[in-house]
């Protein structure tokens, strides 16, 4: 299901942090008098719901040796237990110091981040020294249930446009499935709504009857689209919840599927079904390494999943509500088991699938807390195949970007799991005749092949009796022929001169 | 300097009518205006063309009433006009040979010619030219009178002429050339004999880029004895050797120069000759080839290698290769031959003919061509659907697979058999009813085999598999397809 919509949508859903200048914040106002009944609840109603100052540290993947660039930026948050603070995972990404900061208090409480689930946009913070300042807050209570559609909520924040609490009200206009655009890879279940979210809103709450509905995370600037925010609704917000019950944070398991909608009549009696019903979906593609993997194949109807009955445009009926197939899967955990009923080769089946998280996809998923991978050799830099790397080194090589867009689809990753780039190349005398060929996927070196970036510092450190490195690019006949001895030379000389601490970061 | 040179000029325009005895060729008498016009496919909806536009330019006219004009000029034609410069008189003509390689058509007339050619002077080619010349290009003023720019050719290279990627000889002259004819693909002459056609002129340089006459000679010769030919192609990459690492891994430290080969088309010329991947070709018929890939023409000097085995080659011809493998040298014959546009998965360029095409109660399958890629606009390499873009630049992985072209579903007519599959579209077609599909021959003969009823299309990408009903599909192309979107042809499959 995710690989068949990730490219969907016309434009990105833009995140929504507010950079660090607009939210300096100046001491907020004295609180409000604790004796005054009606500003005593509409306060206390919003004292849990806190400005978080995030300080980032930001690597460039075209200089992977360099150390970060600082940056920084502002979201809200809220206090959903003792000392538990729910946000969006961009807010706090990439953090080198986090600071929250309480209406009606200039005290900055500096905390740290307890999980973070980039797959879902959210994130667990707690004060590095619990507060006697919040003992006395009431932590704010999520609600159980999906709002309904044309209800009223409200958005409560730290925005752009001032820098007091800013709230903005607005009603639900839609559900359903969206991208995230934080992993750019995922897509969950997220409302719709015309309340105005600005820059800063991210992490805050979303809020009907005095309970918190959603977490307030995207939304589309106003030349693409009007009044269009999103915020990740509470079975996103409770999976996250009972995710790291564990103490661990192990993301959403997925089916890997796609799957097509039988609405042909053709197509139904091709594949078994009566041609004027309105049930069954067929699947189109199994990623043979996911769940359904040697389970499903491409043919196959699904007409039930865990008991919902699937209508042939794919969506299922949970509690009353029309939703995404996929919603099932998106409740469950790893290891747990999903019942379906299929039409195969024209025959009814049951079966059982262990779900299990899609790993390979995550190659084509933004990137956060991670050192970039390299090797530099001869002056040439290496570089794991990943989303970053290829944002910010756009190789023109039609390979390399085939490579990137058909990874999970193609199932490339049985040949190669971690395909290795050769990005750059710092020059020197002893590349001088090799600096075209940047942007190419590395098939082979010194006889290895390359799967993985590890696999290049091995094979380049294999004796073979031959006095050259001889390194194949995919789709490139020329080898690229490196003199042993002369290498061996430049490699100080190159790491001094170009201001590489090492020559290599392979985790 | 400036001044000088426009007083030249001015001077040579006031004495161009003494320039011409009566009975030597001239622009008036051995030059045509030709108009052209021409009608493109609709690669989008294949059964249709374009809307018709019309060119005008200049031929120059050879014996036995035929001119010569660029391929550029000749593209699509679907009417094709000589004119008289001075008379304004009019004959229709028609193409009678084309290359678009390299650039090169004749027009001859399309019925009788009256007294059209009387006092006529045709103009003999002049094969032998050589750097260093001057030449004069001829152009007609709007009134009919002749214009002459004389320059100076001085430089000789090799350079694509109309189709990207395909290089060419050329002739590199210096001189100002006054824009009169609409079109700087003009007719350039050296002692009452043709020099040349421009092919373009940079005016900011005051540099014409111009096909050469050996060139002009070959495509006639080969026009005069049908079948036509055309150039050949070596079918494999050759690269620089410059990189002494390479050199000393490559065992060339007892030679100097030389091309490493790589990319061998598998069924053509340098495959055939069995030259393998990592050889480096040190001489082509005793000519010594450099490191960078040029050797010393004994006409023009400092050329690229390229032209030995293309522009220079007849198809079908041998050349002496002498190649350096593993440490020993090896002389290898290589005949060389031809890859037609459609020896390739994807025709690099289709001109005259739309792409063969299937209509299936609205599905339109086509073979994929880089014409129908080009609809993206001029970032296509980017826009285009990257399957499609990967194909072309991928293509040999493909024949590998004995695939011979690549059929694609390009899009959905909707219609009442295809509920559910209107947003298809861009979708390689793997198999058809079981049977793999390599052209759209194969899935007309593949639509002949329903099960059942009922036709199974399988794709590479999703939703990977299809059914259509056959019966449906058939009633649909027989009455909505031609009714609601008004398509008289429904295949074209050759």
């Amino acid at each position: 299901m995710k690989p068949s919509l990730r490219f969907l949508g016309a434009a990105a859903a833009a995140l929504l942090p507010a950079s660090l200048s607009l939210a300096q914040l100046a001491p907020p106002p004295q609180a409000p008098p604790a004796d005054g009944e009606k500003t005593t609840s509409l306060g206390r109603q919003y004292e849990g719901i806190v400005n978080i100052e995030c300080n980032t540290l930001e690597v460039d993947y075209r200089t992977p040796w360099n150390p970060a660039t600082p940056g920084g930026g502002s979201g809200t948050g809220f206090l959903i237990a003792e000392n538990l603070f729910m946000t969006n995972a961009h807010v706090v990404s990439d953090a080198s110091r986090l600071i929250i900061r309480k209406v009606g208090d200039p005290t900055p409480y500096r905390a740290r981040v307890k999980h973070i689930a980039h797959d879902c946009d959210l994130a667990l913070l707690e004060l590095v020294k619990p507060a006697a300042a919040f003992s006395t807050v009431e932590p704010l209570k999520i609600a159980e249930e999906v709002p309904k559609l044309d209800t009223t909520v409200k958005v409560v924040g730290f925005p752009i446009g001032g820098e007091r609490i800013s709230v903005t009200r607005g009603v639900v206009s839609r559900v359903d499935y969206q991208e995230y655009s934080h992993s750019g890879a995922d897509q969950h279940l997220a409302i719709q709504i015309d309340a105005a979210i600005n820059p800063g809103n991210s992490g805050g709450p979303v809020l009907q009857d005095n309970m918190v509905v959603g977490v307030a995370f995207q939304g589309y600037s106003g030349d693409v689209a009007q009044n269009t925010g999103y915020m990740i609704p509470t079975p996103v917000m409770r999976r996250f919840l009972k995710d790291v019950e564990d103490g661990k944070y192990d993301r959403f398991v997925d089916l890997s599927i796609t799957h097509f909608p039988l609405m042909n009549p053709a197509q139904r009696k091709a594949l078994g079904l009566p041609e004027d019903g309105d049930l069954g979906v067929m699947v189109a593609s199994v990623d043979s390494e996911g769940s359904a993997g040697g389970a499903l194949k491409t043919g196959d109807v699904i007409l039930e999943i865990d008991g919902h009955a699937v209508e042939s445009n794919g969506s299922i009926d949970i509690d009353g509500e029309q939703t995404e197939l996929a919603e099932v899967v998106e409740r469950k955990f790893a290891g747990d088991k999903l019942a379906l009923k299929i039409i195969r080769d024209r025959k009814p089946e049951s079966l059982e699938i262990t779900l299990k998280g899609a790993s390979h996809y995550l190659m084509q998923a933004n990137r956060y807390e991670q050192q970039p991978q390299y090797v530099m050799f001869a002056g040439l830099v290496f570089q794991p195949m990943d989303k970053p790397l290829m944002t910010v080194a756009a190789p023109s090589s039609l390979r390399s970007r085939y490579w990137f867009q058909y990874f999970t689809t193609d199932e490339l990753y049985r040949d190669k799991p971690q395909p290795v780039v050769l990005t750059n190349v710092l020059p020197d005398e002893i590349n001088t005749w090799l600096r075209e060929f940047s942007g190419q996927i590395v098939e082979e070196i010194n006889g290895v092949k390359i799967t993985r970036l590890k696999d290049v510092s091995d094979a380049l450190q294999k004796e073979d009796g031959s006095s050259f490195h001889l390194i194949k690019l995919a789709g490139e006949g020329r080898p690229l022929v490196i003199d042993r001895k002369q290498a061996a030379d430049a490699q100080p000389r190159l790491l001094q001169k170009y201001g590489l601490g090492a020559s290599a970061y392979i985790e | 300097m400036i001044p000088f040179r426009s007083l030249l000029t001015a001077c040579l325009l006031a004495a161009v009518s003494p320039l011409f005895a009566d009975d030597a060729a001239s622009p008036a008498r051995s030059m045509l205006r030709v108009n052209i016009t021409s009608q493109p496919y609709n690669f989008g909806l294949p059964w249709q063309k374009q809307n018709p536009g019309t060119r005008r330019g200049l031929g120059a006219l050879l014996p036995g009433n035929r001119v010569l004009i660029t391929a550029e000029m000749a593209q699509d034609a679907s009417y094709v006009e000589l004119e008289a410069a001075a008379s304004g008189r009019k004959l229709t003509g028609k193409i009678e040979a084309v290359d678009y390689e390299l650039n090169l058509a004749t027009v001859i007339p399309a019925a009788d010619t009256g007294d059209f050619f009387a006092g006529m002077i045709p103009l003999a080619v002049d094969a032998a030219l050589k750097p260093k010349a001057t030449l004069d290009v001829w152009q007609f003023e709007a009134n009919g009178a002749p214009v002459v720019s004389p320059i100076e050719l001085n430089r000789v290279d090799l350079a694509p002429y109309f189709l990207d990627d395909q290089f060419f000889l050329i002739f590199q002259a210096t001189g100002g050339v006054q824009y009169r004819a609409g079109t700087f693909t003009l007719p350039v002459v050296h002692d009452g004999k043709l020099a040349g056609m421009l092919l373009r002129y940079n005016s900011r340089d005051q540099v014409a880029d111009i096909l050469p006459p050996g060139i002009i000679s070959r495509f006639l010769d080969d026009v005069a004895v049908p079948p036509y030919e055309g150039t050949p192609n070596f079918g494999a990459k050759l690269n620089g050797t410059l990189d002494p690492q390479l050199r000393s891994f490559l065992k060339l430290s007892d030679v100097e120069g030389g091309m490493l080969v790589t990319g061998i088309t598998p069924g053509f010329s340098a495959d055939k000759a069995g030259i393998k991947d990592g050889d480096v070709i040190l001489s082509i018929n005793n000519l010594t080839i450099d490191s960078r890939g040029y050797y010393n023409d004994p006409d023009f000097g400092l050329l690229a290698a390229g032209h030995l085995l293309r522009g220079g080659a007849k198809v079908g011809a041998s050349v002496q290769l002498k190649v350096a493998r593993d440490g020993s040298i090896l002389n290898i014959p290589c005949t060389l031959l031809r890859r037609n546009p459609e020896d390739y998965l994807v025709d690099p360029y289709m001109f005259d003919r739309g792409p063969r095409f299937l209509i299936l109660g609205g599905l339109l399958f086509q073979e994929l061509t880089q014409n129908y890629l080009q609809l993206a606009g001029r970032e296509w390499r980017d826009r285009a659907p990257f399957r499609l873009v990967y194909a072309l630049g991928n293509q040999d992985d493909f024949l590998k697979q004995g695939r011979h072209k690549l059929v694609f579903l390009s899009g959905v007519l909707p219609a009442p058999g295809l509920i559910g599959y209107e947003r298809l579209r861009n979708l390689i077609v793997t198999s058809v009813n079981n049977k793999p599909i390599n052209d759209v021959k194969d899935l007309a003969e593949a639509l002949k085999s329903p099960t059942d009823g009922i036709h199974k299309i399988e794709f590479s990408d999703f939703p990977k598999v299809i059914y259509v009903d056959a019966a449906q599909a058939e009633l649909d192309n027989k009455e909505f397809v031609p009714a609601r979107y008004r398509i008289r042809e429904l295949q074209r499959l050759d």
